[in-house]
C-alpha cells in the first residue's frame, strides 16, 4: 500500500520544473497546509503537515508540498495525515472533494469523517454481521438495507479496507 | 359600536385623573382594577420575554459552535473560486437569500432582504432585472414577494427551526439544480456573524460548472475526469451550508438581543404602572378619609 503511495506520489511530482516556475519564492517549505473540514467540525485548518495519503475515486495517492494543483473527487475510504517525522493519523471519510491550490494549500471537503481509533470492536461484530447478509441469498435492497443498518455505513467493501487498514 | 366608543373615549378621560387626587367615585376604582389587570398581563410578558431569552441564549451557544465549523469548511469550500475567479462578471445571477420561518428577532429578515433590493436597485452593478430569487424562510419570502414578485421562482421553508444540517443544504442546492432555472452565477445573501450582539449582511460568490470552465485560473487545476460538474454542485451545498448556519447563530443572537430589550422594557413599564397604582390607592384613600371626616364633623 505505502509503495504504490510513494509511486503515485513520485509519478504526480514529475513535472517538477514548472512546479518550481510557479513558486519561485526563495524559500520552499517543505510542508504543505492542510484543511480537513466536516460541515460539523473542522479536524485541520492551515496546519503545516508533511505528507497526506488519500483515496480517490481514480487511484490513491500521497500528497506532498509542491504538489501539482489539481481536483480531485475522494471516494469513501481512508486518509491518512503524516503531521511530523512518522506519526500518522488516519481518518475513515466519506466521499467528498480533495483540491490541491497553486499556494500550496490542500483542502479536503468531506460530509462525513471518523477517526481510526474509534471504531470499536462492536462495529467489527456489526460488520461480520452485514457480510454474513451480504452472503445470503436475499433480495438486493434488502440487503442494502440491512447493512446499513447494522454496519452505519454505506460501502461494505470500503469498511473492510478501513478495518485492514486499522 | 357606539358603546364601545364611549367607553374607550371614557378610559381615556378617567385616566389622567389618577395622577392627580381622584374623586372617590367608582370610576376611580375600576381604573385602578384596570392598572391592576395591566401589570399582571405585562408582567406575564415579562416573564414569556425572559425565558425567550434564556432559551434563545443557549441555543446560541450551540448555534456559535455549530457556525465555528461551518465557517471553516465554507472556507475551505470558497478558496477554489479565490483561486479561479470568474472571468467576466456575471449578468444573470441567482439570488439565494438565507432567512427563516420566525419572528421576533429583530431585523433579522430586513437585514438580508434589504440587501437584495440594494442589488436590485443598483444601476451599475449590471445584473439583469429579471434575475431569478430563491429564498430560505418563510419571513424573507413575504417581505420580498412584495417588491419583486416577478423575480421570485423558489422558496424554501421549515428549515433553521434547529441547527441546520448538511442535508438541509444538500437538499436545498439539489432542488435548485433540478429546478432548471438559467443562471450565469449565484449569490448567496445571509446575515454575517459579526459579534454577538451584532450582524451585517453579506453576499457569497458560488461559481457554476460554465464559469468555472471559462476560467483561467481554474486551468491551472489537473482533472483525471471532467468532475468541474460535481465539484460546482458539491459546492453549492457547501455555500449553502455555511450560509444557513451563520444566519441561524446570528438569528439565535438577535433573538437574545430582541428577547432581552423587550424584558427591559417590560420591567420599566412594570415599575411605571405600580408607581401609578400605588398613587391611586393612595389617593382614593385619602378621598375616602376626607369623606369620612368631612361626615363625621358634620354630625
Amino acid at each position: 500500500m505505502s509503495t504504490l503511495c510513494l509511486l503515485s506520489t513520485t509519478a504526480r511530482r514529475a513535472p517538477k520544473l514548472l512546479v518550481s516556475q510557479c513558486h519561485s519564492h526563495a524559500e520552499v517549505s517543505d510542508k504543505i497546509k492542510l484543511s480537513l473540514v466536516l460541515p460539523h467540525q473542522s479536524i485541520f485548518t492551515s496546519t503545516d503537515v508533511i505528507e497526506v495519503n488519500i483515496t480517490a475515486t481514480t487511484r490513491d495517492m500521497g500528497i506532498l508540498a509542491n504538489h501539482v494543483p489539481s481536483i480531485e473527487p475522494l471516494c469513501p475510504g481512508v486518509v491518512e495525515v503524516i503531521e511530523s517525522g512518522s506519526v500518522s493519523k488516519k481518518w475513515f471519510v466519506s466521499g467528498g472533494f480533495t483540491t490541491v491550490h497553486p499556494n500550496d494549500k490542500l483542502t479536503i471537503g468531506v460530509v462525513e469523517a471518523v477517526s481510526l481509533e474509534d471504531f470499536s470492536w462492536a462495529v467489527h461484530m456489526n460488520l461480520q454481521e452485514a457480510l454474513k447478509v451480504a452472503a445470503g441469498n436475499r433480495s438486493e435492497e434488502d440487503k442494502m438495507d440491512k447493512m446499513s443498518h447494522s454496519s452505519g455505513v454505506e460501502s461494505i467493501s470500503t469498511m473492510q479496507i478501513g478495518m485492514i487498514t486499522l | 359600536m357606539s358603546m364601545l366608543a364611549r367607553s374607550t373615549v371614557g378610559r381615556m378621560a378617567a385616566q389622567p385623573k389618577v395622577l392627580g387626587a381622584a374623586p372617590a367615585n367608582a370610576r376611580n376604582m375600576a381604573t385602578l382594577r384596570e392598572i391592576e389587570l395591566r401589570l399582571k398581563s405585562v408582567r406575564n410578558i415579562e416573564k414569556i420575554t425572559k425565558s425567550m431569552k434564556m432559551i434563545a441564549s443557549t441555543k446560541l451557544a450551540k448555534a456559535q459552535r455549530a457556525m465555528q465549523a461551518g465557517k471553516q469548511y465554507g472556507v475551505a469550500n470558497s478558496e477554489v473560486f479565490q483561486n479561479a475567479p470568474a472571468e467576466e462578471p456575471a449578468k444573470r445571477k441567482l439570488f439565494i437569500v438565507v432567512s427563516s420561518d420566525k419572528g421576533l428577532c429583530g431585523g433579522i429578515h430586513s437585514s438580508v432582504t434589504k440587501a437584495t433590493r440594494r442589488i436590485f436597485a443598483d444601476k451599475e452593478s449590471g445584473i439583469e432585472t429579471d434575475s431569478p430569487i430563491m429564498v430560505i424562510g418563510d419571513k424573507s419570502k413575504a417581505q420580498l414577494s412584495r417588491v419583486h414578485p416577478k423575480n421570485l421562482v423558489m422558496t424554501f421553508n421549515q428549515i433553521g427551526r434547529d441547527i441546520p444540517t448538511f442535508s438541509d443544504a444538500a437538499g436545498v442546492a439539489d432542488l435548485i439544480i433540478k429546478s432548471g432555472v438559467k443562471y450565469d452565477s449565484i449569490a448567496i445573501v445571509y446575515n454575517k456573524f459579526v459579534s454577538a450582539i451584532s450582524y451585517e449582511s453579506a453576499v457569497m460568490e458560488v461559481e457554476t460548472e460554465e464559469a468555472l470552465k471559462n476560467s483561467p485560473g481554474f486551468k491551472a487545476y489537473e482533472m483525471e475526469d471532467d468532475v468541474t460538474k460535481d465539484l460546482a454542485e458539491f459546492s453549492l451545498a457547501n455555500a449553502i451550508y455555511a450560509a444557513l448556519v451563520e444566519g441561524h447563530a446570528c438569528e439565535q443572537s438577535a433573538r437574545r438581543n430582541a428577547m432581552d430589550n423587550a424584558s427591559k422594557n417590560a420591567s420599566d413599564m412594570i415599575s411605571k404602572l405600580q408607581m401609578q397604582y400605588n398613587r391611586g390607592r393612595q389617593a382614593a384613600i385619602t378621598n375616602e378619609l376626607v369623606d369620612i371626616i368631612t361626615g363625621a364633623s358634620a354630625l
